[in-house]
């Protein structure tokens, strides 16, 4: 009876293994190779800023794997070649210096280190956040017919995000919506610890910071739904802390700009303190604020340099 | 003094029951500690080792045993650190999706938020200032010194002191897991979220004043080091002839000793901002929580070259002497060390690339944190040519070194990477920049791995086994492997740092794979344990000569193994850079002094312990503001040192009669546990290997 029961325990212990030795497997082909791909955000660039981001870093892998591959190669080489073992090889026991040798050894990495450092100077201003000389040339070029450019001012509590359109006198919050192929200027800034604006497919990481305005220039050309992050660490409900970009086309948005702007419920500087509590948003809601007072974005940065904090309380004893 | 949340009193301060965590895995650890201490204490008193303890090791001077306890210490933090890495990786698995499972009052996986928080800087801290940091420092302990032919440091007992200074940052950093909580803003600590506002618990203020107090420790070990190398020389021993790794010993404390005041500022000011309640690093009210980024970094990116030049100096130590042939480009390799050295002041920016500085700002750090590349670079080319031409041997040093030469490379390349702005951005804060940093120290724990094999012996006298060594070697690269490089890729999938739950369900075959990973580390550390045991249970029949290795190349190899407490029965006269490789092809390896003559000695003391133990009041009183206990050790302290300074008997006369005798003893000892190694395994490991070319 025991081994009869052993067994049947035995079996169960083999079926559950066997059930979860699947599961990363499951995992790649519940999405398939080709969704997969489509996961690496950062190959999978959604308008001009990331996609000059992604030009350099293959850029300058290629250049680094040109030296680093053939450095592998010859070390590895030398390594067996001069074994103890291999007697043919050649043993040259004082030999420590070649001013031939001496002088590749410098000239190659500060070779390379020349070039990537101008290309680095290039890259830094083509996507600077405040400027990107990249966007200046790209709108200066004929064709097409530009959507006209937004404004949207950025401010994040914990653990949440506020987008207020100024000119639409909306907001949103945890959801960003943009038109397609308009240059959207972002003006950041935090009510209480460093946060990071990032949309992997869009634009790179740019600080927000308390008391401080920060700005991010980026245009979409690619319809669909992107993911943002807080890619800063700031307190428990930073895992939480996501948003949604919605990329419309320009119809479609200044639709959804009236419909907001018909939402019951109204954004000002009280309002926004009764926001700003420390809220973990586990389940990913999103808000709509209409009747937005301009001056809301200023209001917290000047809050915040006389010393407004939105405290955080200790966490019970012993719940480390 | 600023009001804090929570009850306090006079007597215990913020301190009470209600700081014990209730948490089954910290009780569990709780338990494991207790229970090991007690162990400890009962072998002890039962072996009756504490005389032995006290004078041998708890008041000691000698700069090789100080070295061995900061390794030691080193090492147990590593374990630590290493705990929480394996709890870190344990959650992201088990927290990925909406529909994952929670446990311990967890949403998902099995820590909460302010809980993982804790332990990823926990983690951080540890293994940079309290694994990496005492490892390093304990290993120069050992080495320097002996390669240059000194008897002891400079200042011996101010590198006691600097040791208990370090143990009491360690003390402070343990106590914290069983008595209140840890910093949850990162090893970095993130302003404001160290601000009293964010963070009202004890956490931060244990994170800082373990930082402060052992961070005194490591910048008296550097004034230390640099005096003895700059003072303590052998006769013969120019600049020119000195050894690699006391090069790289003397920049990087040069590095220690400029850049370590700057962090004591950064926390001192944070310390007035968290207990007096000014505004340095908060947001409002005229503060700037950048300069605090800025000046950490500051200290921050030196001290990443502070562990890493070291690491470089021991794989020049390693691949000659298994390569049986000199390091090509010394000159070179000693100019590219001073290279990185100097131009680590110029890169700290690189660390908040996305602060929204100006291109011309951004570009600039851009560029400086590219020329370290050039002399890195140089370095890597360096030591392929030392190999070049020479007869590798691949005993666990080499494999460590050669590992760590690999890990280079994967470093540089994604080093190369982040330091241009465009692609920074793209990963910035991303796990890519975790795996990047990771590689890198990587290459620092490579190299100090090989270099705990490499001289073993030449501190206890015999080798550690090489069989687990070469398991222990592969384990850990597997882990490393299969650990980093999904950690990489999970990067461009735009995977930010620090998420204790991950919203992405793609994400799920990656950190199986990380996990996996983290078990080799296991499976590593289980034979570095077991080599450990192995090599002590069988060490009479590994036990060495002067030069373990029979290929050794510099000073410290010339003094028996294990090394009397005098080092050298007289001091050694150096005639070339590679002293062994010279005597050995004058045929006076191993030759006895004519005459011995008598030594002056530091005499040991328990006065740095006491100023450990003092300090570690006053860091707890700070921690739970315990007033008295930090003005009554605070006063302690400075009567100590000035009680000390009255002290004139700090030293005594080895007779040189009685080191004939000690040196005729080990001399004895040597042959017959040469004769036993030839006959145990039959290899050669004496005979000089370059006489017959």
């Amino acid at each position: 009876m025991w081994a009869r029961q052993y067994s049947s325990i035995a079996h169960r212990i083999g079926r559950l293994v066997r059930s979860t030795a699947f599961l990363p497997l499951l995992f790649l082909s519940g999405c398939s190779a080709h969704s997969l791909s489509r996961q690496f955000l950062i190959f999978r660039p959604a308008g001009p800023l990331s996609a000059t981001d992604l030009r350099f870093t293959i850029f300058d892998v290629a250049v680094m794997l040109g030296i680093i591959i053939p450095t592998a190669i010859v070390t590895t080489f030398f390594l067996i070649r001069y074994r103890k073992a291999n007697s043919t090889a050649a043993y040259d026991p004082t030999w420590s210096h070649s001013n031939l040798i001496e002088l590749v050894v410098w000239a190659v990495p500060l070779i390379t280190v020349a070039l990537l450092a101008y290309y680095a100077y290039r890259g830094t201003y083509a996507v600077d956040p405040f400027h990107p000389r990249l966007l200046k040339t790209a709108q200066s070029a004929p064709g097409g017919t530009p959507a006209p450019p937004l404004r949207v001012d950025v401010i994040t509590t914990d653990w949440q995000w506020l987008f207020i359109y100024p000119r639409q006198h909306i907001a949103t919050a945890n959801e960003l919506v943009i038109p397609r192929g308009a240059t959207v200027d972002f003006h950041m800034t935090s009510a209480t610890v460093v946060n990071d604006f990032f949309i992997p497919n869009l634009a790179g990481m740019i600080d927000i910071m308390p008391g401080m305005r920060t700005k991010q220039v980026l245009v979409a050309d690619q319809l669909g739904t992107y993911k943002g992050y807080s890619a800063n660490f700031s307190g428990g409900g930073f895992s939480w802390m996501g948003f949604k970009t919605h990329v419309v086309g320009l119809k479609h948005f200044q639709d959804w700009v009236q419909s907001v702007q018909h939402s019951p419920v109204h954004m000002d500087y009280a309002q926004f303190n009764t926001f700003a509590k420390p809220t973990k948003n586990i389940q990913g809601k999103t808000f709509e604020f209409s009747d937005v007072k301009g001056r809301l974005f200023d209001q917290v940065i000047e809050g915040v340099l006389k010393g407004r904090v939105y405290t955080t309380q200790l966490p019970p004893p012993g719940s480390a | 003094m600023v009001n804090v949340q929570g009850p306090w009193s006079p007597l215990l301060g913020r301190l009470s029951l209600g700081a014990i965590p209730d948490n089954p895995i910290i009780a569990g650890a709780f338990i494991f500690s207790v229970l090991l201490g007690i162990l400890v204490l009962v072998y002890l008193t039962y072996a009756d080792r504490w005389g032995y303890l006290w004078r041998e090791w708890l008041t000691t001077v000698d700069h090789k045993k100080i070295g061995v306890m900061y390794i030691i210490i080193g090492l147990v933090m590593l374990f630590r650190g290493f705990i929480d890495a394996l709890m870190m990786r344990t959650q992201q698995v088990l927290a990925d999706g909406a529909h994952s499972p929670g446990f311990l009052g967890a949403a998902h996986g099995y820590l909460v938020p302010y809980h993982f928080d804790q332990v990823y800087s926990a983690h951080g801290t540890i293994m940079i200032l309290f694994a990496a940091t005492p490892i390093l420092v304990g290993l120069m302990n050992v080495v320097v010194p002996l390669q240059i032919g000194a008897r002891d440091m400079a200042f011996p007992y101010l590198n006691a002191l600097g040791l208990w200074l370090t143990a009491v940052g360690a003390a402070l950093v343990m106590l914290s897991l069983f008595l209140g909580d840890f910093s949850h803003a990162g090893w970095v600590g993130l302003t404001p979220l160290t601000e009293l506002a964010y963070s009202p618990g004890v956490g931060t203020d244990y994170w800082m004043w373990a930082i402060q107090i052992s961070s005194v420790g490591t910048t008296l070990g550097a004034a230390n080091l640099i005096a003895t190398i700059v003072k303590m020389r052998a006769p013969g021993m120019s600049w020119g002839r000195l050894p690699i790794f006391t090069w790289t010993a003397l920049s990087t404390n040069i590095i220690a000793l400029t850049s370590f005041p700057v962090l004591g500022v950064a926390l001192g000011l944070l310390g007035l901002d968290r207990y007096f309640g000014t505004h340095f690093f908060t947001a409002g009210l005229g503060g700037n929580l950048m300069l605090y980024s800025d000046l950490f970094w500051i200290w921050g990116h030196p001290e990443v070259y502070f562990v890493i030049l070291p690491a470089f100096g021991m794989m020049s130590e390693i691949i000659p002497t298994f390569s049986e042939k000199p390091l090509f480009g010394y000159v070179t390799m000693v100019a590219a060390s001073f290279a990185i050295a100097g131009v680590s002041w110029s890169v700290w920016l690189h660390h908040f690339f996305t602060m929204g500085a100006s291109p011309r700002v951004n570009t600039f750090f851009s560029v400086a944190t590219m020329v370290v590349g050039i002399p890195t670079g140089v370095k890597v080319f360096n030591w392929a040519f030392t190999v070049y031409r020479g007869r590798s041997r691949f005993d666990t040093p080499m494999m460590w070194a050669i590992g760590a030469l690999f890990m280079l490379l994967v470093g540089g390349l994604t080093g190369m990477m982040l330091a241009m702005p465009p692609v920074n951005y793209s990963v910035h804060n991303s796990v890519f920049v975790v795996a990047h940093f990771h590689t890198m120290l990587m290459v620092v724990v490579y190299g100090i791995l090989g270099a705990v094999s490499y001289w073993f012996p030449k501190v206890f006298g015999f080798r550690l086994n090489e069989a687990l060594g070469k398991r222990f070697f592969w384990s850990f690269t597997i882990g490393t492997i299969v650990v980093f490089i999904p950690m990489y890729t999970s990067g461009f999938m735009g995977m930010t740092r620090r998420l204790d739950y991950l919203t992405n369900p793609a994400l799920m075959p990656f950190e199986i794979a990380e996990e996996i990973g983290i078990g080799f580390y296991l499976v590593s550390i289980y034979y570095f344990v077991r080599q450990l045991y192995v090599s002590l249970r069988d060490r009479n029949a590994n036990r060495v000569g002067a030069d373990a290795w029979g290929s050794a190349r510099t000073l410290e190899w010339l003094a028996p193994s294990p090394v009397p407490f005098y080092n050298f029965a007289v001091t050694p006269r150096v005639h070339a850079r590679d002293e062994l490789v010279w005597r050995r092809g004058q045929g006076l390896e191993g030759a006895a002094p004519p005459r011995y003559e008598d030594i002056p000695m530091p005499r040991n003391t328990s006065v740095p312990l006491a100023i450990g133990a003092l300090a570690l009041g006053l860091g707890f009183g700070l921690v739970w503001r315990i007033w008295w206990l930090t003005d009554v050790s605070f006063i302690a302290i400075i009567l100590t040192v000035i009680a000390r300074s009255f002290v004139r008997d700090t030293d005594y006369v080895v007779k040189a009669g009685e080191v004939e005798g000690i040196e005729k003893r080990l001399r004895q000892r040597a042959a017959e546990a040469a004769r036993a190694a030839t006959s145990a395994s039959g290899i050669d490991a004496l005979r000089p290997r370059e006489s017959n070319p």
